[in-house]
């Protein structure tokens, strides 16, 4: 397993009372699966994606990255794991305004690589996601596809092995999420994982695997769900 | 592309200009206070500074030298040759000026009046000359003082009468100021072969430093003074050192006034960086999720905090080195009389300036680099 979650538990304390957000969740990704993550609001969904991506530590239980636990990083060391290994997309695709196109792709390189083998990268990223002729734009000068485009090409400049997408579509016409997720089907071809976070239809068919949370538990049963596109 | 732009050389300079320049009010706003206090630490200390340099031009160097007169009980009431001798010996090796004094008749077109004469032999090592020029071998001719060739309207080469003596104008005296062992400003100076006797009125002992000065003046004291108070000896050393410690203490006020501005200043751009850091939580999440390390983030708010520092401190030294040249214009006449301290200030200024930004950036960059990236993106 590439990126594996066993017996994962992870409580808040909100208000004054502690919500178990996840309660013994054991997941895993294999290379190339793209995977869609589904439940109700509050299910522990977006948890589930923060752990993975090592951007928070279970409570109880273990999360193995490249079969390395998580829990015994440092944050630094999660750091540099995080991105050497996993690429974030998010439903606001988040980008940073002032920067152009190009500029944001190369972000998570700017204190790992050369000015020119960074942007080499990213003008080349754009242009395999059709967004050659505008890698000089900034955000607002670009639709909310082309938006999401630029930020898939982000999460790939450092080539991980799996990408997180939260809500991917959330923001999007039916058609432009299709592109999209057409895009993500691209990724998986090339060996890198999906793991996508979702209350969108289209994205459940798109995905070679569902997985169901609901109130922090997996599915029925503990098995996840084949879903056939 | 382009590969050699500042974005790609300069990668946390260029992306802390942009943040900047998102809010680009907000920003000016807070590089606007640094600007004006370093222009309040600079101006304030360059004012003091030409201050005290006027004054003391004023002042002269009175506090390097020593006047000596007859004491109380000096036989008789000026110095002999022999006395003189005496102080010389005791002053050395400091140089002295023997001056004789004498009043005399001097008839103008008003009418005759009593005029201070002074003998001097050689006047330009007391005094500045604004018109004419003392001859290096003076045997004839006088030198008339500025307040009393302003009065009488007396110019170089006009005749004078003294005693019935007509005197060619050689010299005209700048003013000398008040603060001085020997006033020449209502006074005229005669070659001392002018004067019948050979006894002076008062000895000035000259030396370089105020602290040479006091040395000699004690030296004095001890030779010529015994039970008897044969000499009066006034130095102005401790003077001019308690003036000097005045100068001071009113420059490091005045500093102090500009300092308190820009902590104000510097609490200004505290306010914008936390504003920043608020607004831009999300932004900080993303950051870190894509593999900034905290000391990333920590250093682009570093940064920012650290440019609006360096634009005002900049501005704030063009601000005030125009305010120099107005401030050296009005007090020492020359626009350009920028010495060492003026740029002590400047540079001083400057470093307060980027120092305030940064120390007041510290926080919220701490802050922006410990958020927890999962609270951060919750947004």
């Amino acid at each position: 397993m590439l990126i594996e979650t066993r017996n994962v538990w992870r409580r808040y304390t909100l208000g004054g009372e502690i919500v178990t957000a996840l309660a013994d969740v054991s997941f895993g990704v294999k290379p190339g699966e793209f995977v869609a993550v589904v439940g109700p609001s509050g299910s522990g969904k977006s948890t589930l994606l923060n752990l993975i991506g090592l951007l928070d530590t279970p409570d109880e239980g273990t999360v193995l990255v490249d079969d390395v636990a998580a829990e015994t990083l440092s944050d630094g060391q999660r750091t540099e794991l995080r991105r050497d290994t996993i690429g974030f997309i998010f439903q606001d695709f988040y980008l940073i305004p002032t920067l152009t196109a190009r500029e944001n792709v190369a972000l998570p390189q700017l204190f790992t690589e050369s000015a020119t083998e960074r942007n080499e990268r990213a003008v080349a990223l754009l242009s395999q996601f059709g967004l050659g002729d505008r890698t000089e734009h900034t955000p607002s000068e670009l639709s909310g596809g082309q938006q999401q485009r630029v930020a898939i090409a982000r999460s790939l400049i450092n080539d991980p092995a799996v990408v997180l997408a939260d809500e991917p579509t959330g923001n999007l016409d039916q058609n432009t999420g299709k592109t999209i997720l057409g895009e993500f089907e691209r990724i998986t071809d090339d060996g890198t994982s999906v793991v996508a976070v979702t209350h969108d239809r289209l994205v459940t068919d798109f995905a070679d695997r569902v997985v169901e949370l609901v109130d922090g538990r997996v599915g029925d049963s503990t098995k996840a769900t084949q879903h056939v596109s | 592309m382009s590969p050699k732009s500042l974005a790609d050389r300069l990668p946390v300079l260029s992306l802390a200009i942009r943040n900047l320049s998102r809010s680009k009010t907000r920003s000016a706003l807070a590089a606007i206070g640094i600007a004006i206090g370093v222009i309040a630490i600079v101006s304030l200390g360059m004012f003091g500074s030409a201050f005290q340099r006027s004054q003391m031009q004023n002042i002269g160097t009175i506090g390097n030298n020593v006047g000596v007169f007859p004491g109380e009980d000096l036989d008789r009431a000026n110095f002999t040759e022999r006395q003189l001798r005496e102080i010389r010996r005791a002053a050395q090796p400091a140089d002295l000026i023997a001056i004789k004094q004498d009043v005399r008749e001097m008839r103008s077109r008003d009418g005759t009046t009593d005029q201070t004469v002074y003998g001097i032999a050689d006047p330009d090592r007391l005094f500045d000359v604004r018109q004419g020029a003392i001859p290096d071998n003076w045997r004839s001719g006088i030198i008339v003082g500025d307040q009393l060739a302003t009065i009488e309207g007396i110019e170089t080469g006009d005749a004078l009468n003294l005693d019935g003596q007509t005197y060619r104008v050689a010299a005209v005296l700048e003013d000398a100021g008040q603060a001085t062992l020997v006033n020449p400003n209502n006074a005229v100076i005669l070659p001392p072969s002018r004067f019948a006797e050979d006894t002076y009125t008062q000895v000035i002992v000259l030396s370089d430093t105020t602290a040479e000065a006091t040395r000699t003046a004690e030296r004095i004291r001890t030779a010529m003074n015994d039970r008897r108070e044969r000499v009066q000896v006034f130095e102005f050393s401790q003077l001019a050192q308690q003036i000097n410690q005045l100068f001071l203490q009113l420059n490091l006020f005045l500093i102090g006034i500009g300092a308190v501005s820009l902590v104000v200043a510097g609490t200004s751009i505290l306010n914008v960086m936390l504003m920043s850091t608020v607004e831009r939580r999300g932004e900080i999440g993303v950051l870190r999720a894509v593999g900034f390390k905290r000391f990333a983030v920590l250093r682009i708010f570093l940064t920012e905090a650290a440019m609006l520092g360096l634009i005002g401190g900049s501005a704030g030294v063009v601000v005030s080195v125009l305010i120099g040249t107005g401030i050296h214009s009005l007090f020492l006449g020359d626009p350009f009389a920028f010495d060492t301290l003026s740029v002590i200030y400047v540079v001083g200024g400057f470093s307060f300036g980027i120092g305030s930004g940064l120390i007041s950036g510290a926080y919220p960059a701490w802050k922006a680099s410990r958020l927890d990236p999962v609270e951060a993106l919750r947004e």
